[in-house]
């Protein structure tokens, strides 16, 4: 494989990609005794998160938490524990649970953090507010529905063109690079659900694809999945085939519906193509620029 | 330890020797005993040591604060320092001070406390700050004399001006002439006035107009681009908003902070502990604890019912005022909780200054974005 296994969120933490081959994500009893082998520790109460910050292995990349937001006293660890280690906030309903994000501006002072957001109705808030507090962003669409798609286009004006947004808002982030030229990798790799990169685990240790419930042999199929999938799409006709997007989506958005219709989806890849071609073209036009000493300069 | 860093505005006194018409300070002559210096020192180091934080700001003012004289601040200073290093911490000091009582007596202190340097405060034109005999003139001329021995004596001085009527009606120009040439300042800063006290009393003779204010702010700054910010004059907070709006390293005022009740606590001479030096002298409906009697300030923090009002006040603001549609809301979330309470009488609302903030932020964005296209040119020149 010759693209990178991973993109955004890793390399924010600094840790080399290589790391991150087959990084497993596992519920807090699966992940004792990891020692050094890479994994994401799954944290879903605050025991188990302070349990993590606490006392972190080798191999802890980060820790995903989820359902915590509300909960004062369990971001207490976060703000005195001494360990580096990174923490991935997924917010489960972002409509109502936005205003929370607050709760973390102590803990983003003392180790790296990025928010989950779940695009459901709503979420827009959130992807403001986590912007607004300088929350490196993870938007999951899944299939959205034309009321999400709306709101993705707006957060993907609000990415673009807000002028307090500092910090990545993925997926439009490596996108938006994707259509500037650099090689990020498929959507199912910038948003950390293609099994051959990242697996999931639940609590009784049976391995799971993302968005739909687990089956036994994903660890087999993990690696081909993806190409498998787009693969069977292309052979029942599906409008992979013709779509421009297939690159970097590889039948991202027909999981697990394959009738699922992109025709809003492609609008949101044609905005984005339509602002790196802006891009593209104000970078050459700058070039291009006679000197502006002496007439801008206040 | 965690990189943070926690600051605590400490007033040894709330006595003064000036008498300003809009101070909002409950005054009473009590001095903190150098016999507590130990006792707070330990609290505040229990309270690092738990939150895994390496450095302590400490923000000394009052009252005023240099009543406590210098051998009083050589002994606390060193006290403190002293017990910090002991375990492994670090205490940073500042100095607020009206400058009326300096003497070459404070040199030395203001040295190797103070890093040399000091904090303080005039308006331009002064018709608020006066002595006890001699009024506002009498203050400006003994101030203004103070402030030329403490610099000829090397000591780098910072100050502070209060937004009054007056200020406006001599306008941007003749105000920043004031501060920038006739009194040679390289660093001050604007603050906007809040009336303080209980909040029945707002419209106390301070209130300025909004719109009239947002004017002057930002012919303020534009007199500050074209005069000042080449040639090396920190006006704060314009400075720190140029620096943002630029992508530099900024360190905005607290009234702009994600929250301010992360970030510092203020303690009086009696122990008392509030959010900031505005809150323990004026709202004891507000207090946190009293630093002395209770002997555990992590526990106080936390535990304080008061103190959740300031934590949960962003939060609350995002989801019942308009702040989240708001294009400042990184820098800004809300304002200062102190002019919202002294003005409205809750703290649950968004400043009243909402609308001069952003003519303010409009301002500092549209100067960087010319200074950014100002060095793309320079870049290309060069290259």
């Amino acid at each position: 494989m010759d693209q990178p296994l991973v993109t955004g969120f890793p390399e924010l933490f600094g840790v080399p990609q290589e790391v991150y081959r087959f990084l497993r994500y596992l519920p807090t009893a699966l992940a004792e005794g990891q020692g050094d082998r890479p994994f994401v520790a799954l944290a879903g109460n605050p025991d188990e998160l302070r349990r993590w910050l606490v006392e972190p292995p080798g191999g802890l990349q980060w820790i995903e938490i989820e359902g915590l937001l509300d909960d004062l006293e369990a971001w207490a660890p976060g703000t005195r524990s001494t360990s580096q280690a990174p923490l991935d906030i997924v917010l489960t309903e972002p409509a109502a649970e936005f205003a929370n994000l607050y709760r973390l501006v102590d803990v983003c002072a003392t180790r790296d953090l990025r928010v989950t957001i779940p695009a459901a109705p709503g979420f827009l808030k959130a992807v403001k507010l986590a912007a607004s507090l300088r929350l490196p962003i993870r938007l999951l669409p899944g299939q959205p529905t034309p009321g999400v798609l709306a709101e993705l286009t707006e957060s993907l004006e609000f990415y673009l063109h807000g002028p307090m947004v500092e910090t990545p808002v993925e997926f439009f982030h490596s996108l938006l690079a994707t259509a500037c030229g650099a090689d990020r990798g498929s959507l199912w790799m910038i948003l950390e659900e293609d099994p051959a990169g990242f697996l999931r685990y639940d609590r009784e240790g049976r391995p799971k694809l993302p968005r739909s419930g687990g089956f036994g042999s994903v660890e087999i199929f993990a690696e081909a999945f993806v190409e498998n999938r787009l693969k069977s799409l292309l052979e029942q006709g599906a409008e992979c085939a013709n779509c421009p997007w297939q690159q970097v989506c590889r039948g991202y958005f027909k999981w697990p519906d394959p009738a699922y219709s992109c025709a809003g989806v492609k609008r949101l890849f044609s905005l984005i193509e339509a602002a790196a071609d802006e891009m593209k073209q104000d970078l050459a036009s700058i070039e291009e620029q006679p000197d502006l000493i002496g007439e801008d300069r206040p | 330890m965690t990189g943070k860093v926690f600051s605590v505005i400490l007033l040894p006194t709330s006595e003064c020797n000036v008498a300003c018409d809009y101070c909002f300070e409950h005054k009473e002559s009590h001095r903190l005993s150098s016999v507590l210096v130990p006792l707070l020192t330990r609290r505040l180091l229990d309270h690092l040591e738990h939150e895994a934080i390496e450095e302590c700001e400490v923000y000394w003012q009052g009252g005023e604060a240099m009543i406590m004289g210098p051998a009083w601040f050589v002994e606390a200073g060193t006290l403190m320092d002293s017990a910090a290093a002991a375990r492994g911490r670090h205490f940073t000091h500042y100095l607020q001070t009206n400058l009326i009582s300096y003497s070459p007596a404070w040199n030395d202190v203001l040295r190797t406390m103070f890093g040399g340097s000091l904090g303080t405060s005039m308006d331009y034109p002064n018709v608020h700050r006066r002595l006890f005999k001699g009024g506002a003139e009498a203050y400006t001329e003994l101030w203004t004399r103070r402030l030329q021995e403490a610099r000829a004596a090397g000591i780098e001085v910072g100050v502070i001006a209060v937004l009054h009527q007056a200020s406006l009606d001599a306008g941007p120009e003749r105000f920043y002439r004031y501060f920038a040439d006739d009194l040679g300042l390289n660093n001050f800063q604007v603050n906007t006035p809040f009336p303080g006290g209980p909040a029945s009393k707002v419209e106390g003779g301070f209130h300025l107009d909004n719109d009239e204010l947002a004017k002057f702010l930002a012919g303020l700054f534009d007199v500050w681009m074209e005069r000042g910010y080449a040639s090396g004059v920190a006006l704060g907070p314009f400075d720190a908003l140029v620096h943002h709006f630029t992508g530099a390293p900024a360190r905005l005022p607290c009234i702009w902070k994600e929250n301010c009740s992360n970030q510092f606590i203020s303690v009086d001479s009696k122990g008392t502990v509030a959010q900031c030096d505005c809150w323990v002298t004026s709202y004891p409906e507000s207090f946190y604890g009293n630093l002395f009697r209770e002997p555990d300030l992590t526990r106080m923090l936390h535990t304080s019912p008061a103190r959740r009002d300031f934590v949960d006040r962003p939060k609350y603001l995002v989801e019942h005022e308009d702040c989240l549609s708001c294009r400042y809301l990184s820098i800004c979330h809300g304002g200062c909780p102190v002019r919202t309470y002294s003005a409205l009488g809750t703290m649950l609302a968004k400043d009243p200054y909402c609308e001069v903030y952003k003519a303010v932020f409009g301002r500092a964005e549209m100067h960087a974005l010319r200074l950014l296209r100002g060095r793309i040119g320079f870049n290309r020149t060069r290259s």
